[in-house]
């Protein structure tokens, strides 16, 4: 896995495995803002975002031992701990039946000035790379995409709301991965190297 | 069942975090479990993969007192220990052996769902101390799994239960251990299964236990000894058990394992 071994995540999870609070600090530094982003995106932004970023980096905190480069980066680690942190709640606030606390108005309104968050250039390149790739995608597949990784929808509420038959959901779910597979590359890990 | 277009369509729903339904879900597992490496490989990289959509969500700048918040809450020590529940802790500390339990029932399913448990079980924990429910964790903690020194030793089945299987999760510091097992012949009332430690080349008692209906096991242990233990084996015995084996040896772990 080339491309983590130059990665100082690595080194960072060694250090917070140790139990080292500056390395957890570090981390935090490097993705809290991303994190945070993308759970005010599915919650909006209200405390309940900010609960799960809480609660990622005490995961990370305790659970860095479980973390296994070989698997991911550190970013993917964390992304989807987040992610899928922000849709259990996103789930139960819907099966509580509570009203739907985010609205239209709240994900609009969440203007990131990103300029205001600092970010490597490596991360810089991870962006910017993820955006061309989700960009370019076919309108359809990239709405499928957002559907399930936002808002948490199965293949058949994806179809429900875009009144699409379940069998082309669920191909345009597989078809818009692959691609996104293919524009990731350079950020791919072992998995890309032994096969 | 051979790799198709459809495997990967599940694949693909499971790397980007869809829930499927029981009958896609027991599907793909069987599928992983056969041991498709393609399947097994896409996985990995479709959630690297799907992580390009996080980058559309913009990131913020968090407030500072969040950054102090969670920093300060990190020291087990600075979790104000608050008084909860025993049953409550009990139910989580059930909770996180019976994901174990769960995952260990199906020797095939590898890897991936060993991995899954690890970090569901130190999810379960981390939960815990979000929750503030200091008790419970500290109890989750000192039962093995969360045990910074856990090991864990495959065991097969042997003698006269050739397909039974376990493995002992143990904490030589806490001197505990988990075993689950499959798999396992129910026995006349008259006996048990009897769980022994070898330290020293000598097996050591760590209890008794019975099995359900199914076969299956989930003992915990508190009389680990002190020193190193070098394996781990079960014989049948009379019920309460005897202080050296006497009964058939039905598991016995793999050194090599």
């Amino acid at each position: 896995m080339s491309q983590t071994r130059e990665d100082p995540d690595r080194a960072l999870m060694a250090r917070i495995e140790a139990r080292d609070a500056d390395a957890l600090a570090a981390l935090y530094d490097r993705y809290g803002g991303r994190l945070l982003g993308l759970a005010q995106r599915i919650l909006g932004r209200g405390g309940e975002a900010e609960e799960v970023l809480q609660e990622v980096f005490l995961f990370a905190w305790k659970s860095a031992a479980t973390f296994d480069p070989s698997r991911g980066t550190v970013r993917t680690w964390l992304l989807i701990a987040t992610r899928s942190r922000s849709i259990d709640r996103l789930r139960s606030r819907r099966s509580s039946s509570r009203p739907e606390v985010r609205s239209l108005e709240e994900v609009a309104v969440n203007p990131a000035a990103p300029d205001d968050v600092e970010a490597s250039s490596s991360d810089r390149e991870w962006e910017t790379l993820c955006r061309a790739a989700v960009g370019d995608l076919p309108d359809d597949q990239r709405r499928a995409l957002e559907l399930a990784y936002f808002e948490g929808l199965t293949h058949q509420e994806i179809a429900a709301r875009t009144a699409t038959p379940l069998g082309t959901v669920k191909t345009r779910v597989r078809l818009g991965l692959m691609k996104l597979r293919e524009r990731m590359r350079p950020y791919l890990g072992s998995g890309s190297d032994a096969s | 069942m051979p790799h198709s277009e459809r495997h990967e369509e599940l694949v693909a729903a499971m790397a980007l975090g869809v829930q499927l339904d029981d009958a896609d879900r027991s599907e793909l597992d069987r599928h992983l479990a056969e041991g498709c490496a393609r399947c097994e490989a896409l996985l990995l990289e479709l959630r690297e993969a799907s992580t390009a959509l996080a980058a559309q969500a913009p990131a913020v700048r968090p407030p500072d007192a969040l950054r102090a918040r969670i920093l300060s809450s990190l020291g087990p020590a600075r979790v104000p220990a608050k008084p909860e529940s025993p049953v409550f802790a009990r139910m989580l500390a059930a909770a996180a052996v019976l994901l174990l339990l769960i995952v260990s029932m199906d020797d095939a399913r590898l890897r991936r769902q060993r991995e899954e448990l690890r970090s569901q079980s130190a999810e379960l924990a981390s939960r815990l101390q979000s929750a503030e429910s200091a008790l419970a964790e500290r109890t989750l903690r000192a039962r093995v799994l969360e045990s910074d020194d856990v090991q864990m030793l495959m065991l097969g089945g042997k003698g006269p239960q050739p397909d039974a299987s376990g493995r002992v999760f143990w904490s030589p510091k806490a001197r505990r251990g988990v075993i689950v097992a499959a798999n396992l012949a129910p026995l006349p009332s008259d006996r048990q299964y009897e769980l022994w430690v070898f330290q020293k080349g000598k097996p050591v008692s760590a209890g008794v236990f019975d099995v359900d209906p199914q076969g299956r096991a989930l003992f915990e242990s508190t009389q680990f000894p002190e020193a190193e233990a070098q394996n781990f084996a079960v014989t049948i015995e009379p019920r309460g058990g005897v202080p050296a084996p006497t009964g058939p040896i039905v598991l016995v772990g793999n050194p090599a394992a």
